[in-house]
């Protein structure tokens, strides 16, 4: 069971600045429904459902308390969605820095904080120290520090900086991959080792960087690797024990895949028999990749875990004629035995790199006049893709940035039309202005979704490339890569927007563009406020119904991990982020202007006040017990 | 092991040239391979010159065919995958400017090869023969980042060919180990 402090918190709220511009911006939102201005509310630990107009909504599951953050997405739908309101339009331009802290680590942070029971939990990239930071106590000491020291090998193994992209808190237990290709937990309370449980070679190429999902005792890792020719696979663990229950590859024969009579794809040319090995030549499966490195989302209603496999090893695609399932593709698994419900693959026989990973967000969204439980994936390909939860039917797709390699998905099929000026088959001859390049007009960063606006939030990133196909042999341990590339902004000269997303009929709502990639995931709150960084450092705040920039920080590095929110001891709202650049932020780093890297949190309230002790909480005695006497007390990994 | 089976395996169809004939011959004997070994990687402690790099030159430098195989088995070997195709780097170091990690002297850019380096960098020691090695070494020598093998023991130190010729002008005196 999960210890945490009970919610039920009582809103502290200060006093509330009415200026002109504010009360502009009230007149706005008075056709919103915000019930605001009596007196604070009460939270609890059950979650509201929430309906947007039309009845868009998300199921909040597990219903973390509206004032922690215990998972990256924060919900297993990978909403992203805080119900937190304190911090809302009217306040938000006198948001100020109420602490900092530095992990003296310069690689790309794509992580983002998390915060159960007045603890904060932070990982560094490569070498994926872990430290807990004490909320309750002044100046935010370090509870405990844990230093799992991974190899120093696997730095040249991946492929996109050495970054981890988050980490999972469940049941007193942080959980988290190293880059070496060990998933390790740790006590929350000590920083204790309880296991670690190696999952595969670092020195065949493959690396983990991806946030496990913890779900009913299981935790869900996948490897990374797509351009070093390793099997992609996901991989349930035990969480007590870290005992491997079953392990799903994204190539291979259907024993190897976890493909079985559930197996039911919507679309003709994904069904039949061990396809994962008949849509590619002879064994090229063996280094075809397809390694799952997003986000693992959960739908407990079905108990069903969806997640997509990497782009296709090699990217010379004339060295594997054929659909190559099932890179590129989305799975929907049963969660207990990873035995494969549906599979679209987005970009079979990918040419270009646009792997599938992207988080697959679970919501319900009126769509032709009826409910429909979906599944929406912006994939880097450039379409969101709104998906039937139960079949795998596309049920819309549309580009949602500047693309030009396809003109649109048949939906009747769920093939791409694609360009043929823009295949990269044959090689040897550079093929000018693909759009979008290989980092697609979406990555890994996450999107969010409101249940209050039914409105997605998504960065988007407006870059294209040329590309010259090599042939390229395979080598354990070197990149299987065959490619060759050099890439520039899109139409417009911005490499960045933030964007809002009708996914229910596949329009843009509203964009803000900005000169840099938009490249860190997004926060939404019960406030309609959406927050998000930028590669050049500037974190803004936005509003989530009309776009309009409501404030902007300039920060020590590039934003490239998500804003999240939570609520003090003190009853106060706060917002962190992480300013790091690095990961595939850095195929702009020739841009004038681009920062130097970082490794440090921020953390804003409204006037950046920090601490006041709630009326109703007595202060916290400084010093306690041994811990606080011994800040810094480290562990050793077990090897 | 496993790894030259798999590159033997899957190379026999491909366009993997018999390097090591068309490189032509080298100008010297090739330096043995324990002579590399003994190669320090730091400095020397009781700041004596570290000068075991200066004299062992890379016998291909120079030698056309040679540089032509050795670019070919940069791409090949899948160096370009990690460095970038114009060797300026990637998930690899930048092999055309002045930094180099673990040296940069012909005899210590074969070493790091040979041997590889503890951040990701491979040992090709088993997979590529010595001609093949400093064949390599001669195509990054002419991508003007290298050291010159004589000024090796200074380019530990963070020196460039200039200051040392000011620093000894000023002294009056020669460097032992820089002309």
């Amino acid at each position: 069971m999960t210890k945490r402090k009970q919610a039920g918190w009582t809103e502290v709220v200060g006093p509330r600045r009415t200026l002109p511009a504010a009360l502009a911006v009230l007149l706005v939102l008075g056709a919103c429904s915000r019930e605001e201005e009596q007196g604070p509310p009460v939270r609890t630990a059950a979650a509201e459902q929430v309906h947007a107009p039309g009845g868009a909504t998300a199921n909040l599951a597990p219903n973390t308390p509206a004032g922690e953050w215990a998972m990256q997405g924060r919900d297993y739908a990978n909403t992203r969605y805080s119900p937190l309101d304190q911090i809302d339009a009217r306040n938000v331009d006198s948001l100020q820095v109420a602490w900092t802290f530095s992990d003296g680590v310069l690689h790309g942070h794509e992580g983002q904080p998390l915060v159960v029971n007045n603890t904060m939990y932070l990982v560094t990239p490569y070498p994926d120290i872990a430290y807990a930071l004490d909320l309750s106590k002044p100046g935010h000491p370090i509870k405990w520090t844990f230093k799992p020291n991974p190899a120093p090998v696997a730095i040249g193994k991946a492929c996109c900086d050495v970054v981890i992209r988050g980490w999972a808190y469940d049941d007193g237990k942080l959980i988290y991959n190293l880059l070496d290709d060990h998933v390790v937990a740790v006590d929350a309370g000590t920083g204790k080792e309880l296991w670690r449980t190696k999952m595969d070679d670092v020195e065949n190429g493959g690396t983990m960087t991806m946030s496990p999902l913890v779900v009913n005792g299981k935790v869900y890792v996948g490897n990374s690797g797509g351009e070093m020719g390793v099997e992609g696979w996901l991989a349930a663990l035990d969480e007590n024990t870290g005992k491997e229950l079953w392990r799903a590859y994204s190539v291979g024969p259907d024993s190897m895949v976890r493909i079985g009579d559930d197996f039911h794809p919507f679309y003709r040319w994904m069904q039949g028999k061990d396809l994962g090995v008949s849509t590619w030549p002879k064994d090229a499966w063996k280094h075809g990749a397809g390694a799952p490195w997003g986000w693992v989302t959960y739908d407990p209603e079905t108990n069903t875990i969806f997640y997509g496999t990497s782009n296709t090893g090699p990217w010379n695609a004339a060295q594997r004629p054929g659909l190559n399932l099932w890179t590129s593709t989305v799975f929907a698994r049963d969660a207990d035995t990873g035995m494969a419900k549906w599979a679209y693959a987005m970009t079979p026989h990918n040419e270009w790199d646009y792997d599938a990973v992207n988080e697959n967000i679970l919501v319900t969204l009126p769509i032709d006049g009826k409910l429909r439980k979906v599944v929406v994936q912006f994939n880097r390909n450039g379409f969101a893709y709104t998906i039937d939860r139960q079949t795998g039917q596309v049920l819309v797709a549309a580009p949602f940035g500047h693309e030009n390699w396809s003109t649109g998905v048949d939906l009747k099929t769920g093939l791409p039309r694609v360009v043929k000026e823009k295949e990269t088959v044959p090689p040897g001859k550079w093929v000018r202005d693909i759009c979008p390049a290989d980092i697609g007009v979406k990555d890994w960063q996450p999107a969010g979704f409101s249940p209050r606006t039914g409105l997605f939030y998504v960065p988007v990133q407006n870059i294209c490339m040329d590309y010259l196909g090599r042939e390229v042999s395979y080598i354990a341990g070197t990149p299987y890569w065959g490619a060759e590339m050099e890439r520039h902004v899109g139409p417009g000269g911005q490499f960045g927007a933030l964007i809002a997303w009708d996914a229910s009929t596949g329009k843009r709502v509203w964009s803000i563009p900005e000169k840099f990639l938009v490249y860190s995931g997004v926060l939404v709150t019960g406030s309609d406020l959406v927050f998000y960084g930028t590669v050049d450092g500037w974190f803004r705040a936005a509003d989530a119904r009309t776009g309009k920039v409501l404030w902007s920080k300039k920060l020590g590095s590039g934003i490239i991990s998500p804003p999240m929110t939570y609520l003090g001891p003190d009853g106060r709202q706060y917002v962190a982020v992480i300013a790091g650049v690095g990961g595939g932020a850095m195929v702009t780093a020739s841009q004038p202007d681009f920062p130097p890297r970082g490794g440090t949190l921020y953390v804003f309230s409204v006037g950046g006040e920090v601490e006041r002790p709630s009326p109703t909480t007595p202060t916290a005695p400084v010093t306690s017990g041994p811990q606080s006497q011994n800040p810094t007390t480290t562990n050793k990994g077990k090897h | 092991m496993l790894a030259v089976a798999a590159l033997l395996a899957l190379c026999a169809g491909c366009s993997r040239s018999n390097s090591v004939s068309e490189g032509g011959a080298p100008q010297a004997a090739l330096p043995p391979n324990q002579l590399i070994e003994r190669l320090p990687l730091g400095d020397l402690a009781g700041a004596a010159p570290n000068l075991a790099a200066n004299h062992i030159p890379n016998p291909y430098a120079g030698n056309a065919a040679a540089i032509t195989a050795g670019k070919a088995l940069f791409s090949q070997m899948n160096c370009v995958s990690c460095h970038a195709y114009d060797a300026t780097g990637g998930m690899g170091p930048d092999l055309t400017d002045s930094f180099w990690r673990y040296g940069g002297a012909p005899a210590q850019v074969y070493a790091s090869i040979f041997d590889g380096r503890p951040k990701g960098m491979p040992a090709w020691g088993k997979l590529l023969t010595s001609e093949e090695i400093w064949k390599i070494v001669a195509y990054l020598q002419t991508l003007g980042g290298t050291v010159p093998a004589s000024f090796a023991s200074r380019a530990l130190q963070g020196d460039e060919p200039h200051e040392v010729n000011a620093l000894n002008s000023m002294k009056g005196a020669q460097s032992e180990d820089y002309p």
